[in-house]
């Protein structure tokens, strides 16, 4: 195969010409995992390094805002099926640098790792509101956040979540039926972005029902407290509460890949293939792929990362023939009593047909049209297989625009992103990269 | 031959499995998982392991590997 000349100068990079033998994998969890096991599904022999910067081998991060939370499932159970003995597991072992040109990957002990492809997956960490010198901001992401915050609400009266999105309702739920005194503060009116205002507003009304109070504070949040933390200033008015929670969105890992060459836009960005540059791909939180409109968006969600861990072993082994699969986006959340499943984007301002269930619609099979066309649909305590949830938004394809503009010819014989490719869109993004990581909190 | 054992009271039928290794899994109208196979053939091993791997919550498990299988 060739490869058009790229910018760098070192004389030991070879683009494409060489074996792949050795594959690492930055990032230990669902991306990473499922990354290793297509490449032996699809059939390469050769080695497979994960390396991992948790102490754990891969668990599922779904359970922790609610049943480890809630202190009623033990952490061995988030643990996901071992990987074969033909794939070696890392962990605490953060990665710290990449060099493209030489094809290594810098340790944070300084140890070099080899590849000859590698797929970045090093996912993203929850934002945090405070200031370094203030103590005692609680986030889910890990395990020991999890248990963390379940010992302290164990011994509190009151919490207070800053973010309405899944997470933060969800550890809202979980707090309120704990029996503590639950207040949600967001920008936004909780979930509306997520699941559409008609929706939202019944799962608002349970949660209320529960005892959660709600406040918008639409010029964001401020944590007080220094060095303690004792509640927050939405501007207008002061919270207190025991126990301070930010669930405001997530933060990608990519700070280690800084001075790679590769783009960076909210993530690393990636073709439909996943692909970053030639031999790297990323897949899971850390990926950013372009949309139409030109912006950059990461998915963060479980289905996405599985979706993304598939295709981007697929293209490293070089399968350039083979289109994209398509991927229905699928969403859930469990709070409040509810338990909601959804495909598609739920228009924010328009109320769905009415598949299943009465009024006042805790549960039932919902669908949302756009211009007559289905655009998504959901199901609310309502057993559905995941597969006719997903025909019910019959959601059009992911637009699989190519980027950078190819021909179908030119394709087979080169990967989708050029270093070339990469340095250029590296400097038009600089600014529009930084705008994207805004806290939305 | 493998066996697997799906938790039915964690499973909540997000469906991956089935996705991943529609030979094994199938998640039915109830939104449960089934199993379409009470022993998992050597061919179909690989992916019933796959299929398990994806569940969000961790509800599939592979109880008899066979260490010395490649």
């Amino acid at each position: 195969m060739s490869a058009p000349s790229p910018p760098c100068t070192s004389s030991r990079y070879t683009p494409m010409t060489h074996e792949l033998r050795r594959v690492v994998i930055a990032g230990g969890s669902i991306a990473a995992v499922t990354a290793a096991e297509t490449l032996r599904l699809r059939g390469f022999d050769g080695d497979i390094t994960i390396l991992s910067d948790e102490a754990r081998p891969p668990y599922t991060r779904v359970p922790l805002s609610k049943g480890i939370l809630a202190g009623l499932e033990t952490t061995k159970s988030t643990a996901l099926p071992a990987l074969g003995d033909d794939v070696t597991i890392r962990l605490n072992a953060p990665v710290a640098q990449l060099l493209v040109d030489e094809r290594r990957v810098v340790l944070a002990d300084a140890e070099l790792v080899p590849y000859d492809g590698l797929i970045i997956a090093t996912g993203a960490r929850a934002r945090r509101l405070g200031a370094p010198t203030q103590r005692g901001e609680h986030v889910i992401r890990t395990i020991a956040d999890a248990t963390n915050l379940a010992d302290r609400i164990a011994a509190a009266g009151s919490v207070l979540v800053v973010g309405a999105g899944f997470l933060g309702m969800e550890i809202a739920s979980t707090c309120a039926t704990r029996g503590l005194h639950v207040t949600v503060v967001d920008r936004d009116p909780p979930l509306r972005r997520l699941l559409g205002d008609w929706l939202a507003r019944r799962v608002v009304a349970a949660a209320e029902e529960r005892g959660v109070k709600f406040v918008l504070a639409p010029n964001g949040v401020r944590l007080l407290g220094d060095p303690d933390i004792t509640g927050v200033d939405c501007g207008n008015h002061v919270l207190c509460a025991d126990v301070v929670v930010t669930a405001a969105g997530d933060v990608p890992n990519t700070e280690w890949l800084t001075d790679s060459g590769l783009a960076l836009a909210g993530g690393v960005v990636v073709d439909e293939r996943c692909l970053a540059a030639p031999n790297i791909a990323a897949a899971g939180d850390v990926s950013a792929v372009r949309q139409p409109t030109g912006s950059f968006q990461r998915c963060p969600h479980w289905s996405n990362a599985v979706h993304q861990g598939q295709t981007a072993a697929t293209s490293l082994l070089g399968a350039q023939s083979d289109p994209p699969r398509r991927h229905d986006p699928y969403f859930w959340t469990e709070q409040f009593g509810l338990n909601i499943k959804y495909s598609g984007q739920i228009p924010s301002d328009c109320a769905p047909t009415v598949l299943a269930g009465e009024p006042p619609h805790r549960s039932g099979l919902f669908q949302w049209h756009d211009n007559d066309q289905p655009v998504a649909a959901a199901s609310v305590n309502h057993p559905i297989p995941i597969v006719k949830l997903k025909k019910l938004a019959r959601t059009r394809p992911w637009p699989t625009q190519h980027w950078p503009p190819t021909t179908a010819a030119t394709r087979r014989h080169r990967p989708a992103v050029t270093l070339s490719d990469m340095t250029k869109t590296r400097a038009r993004l600089g600014r529009a990269s930084r705008k994207l990581e805004t806290p939305h909190h | 031959m493998t066996h697997i054992n799906a938790d039915h009271e964690r499973c909540e039928g997000h469906g991956l499995c089935e996705q991943i290794a529609p030979e094994v899994y199938r998640v039915n109208d109830d939104g449960e998982v089934e199993l379409l196979v009470d022993e998992v053939p050597d061919g179909l091993r690989a992916q019933a392991e796959a299929g398990a791997r994806v569940c969000p919550v961790a509800a599939l498990h592979i109880l008899a590997l066979h260490p010395n299988d490649p």
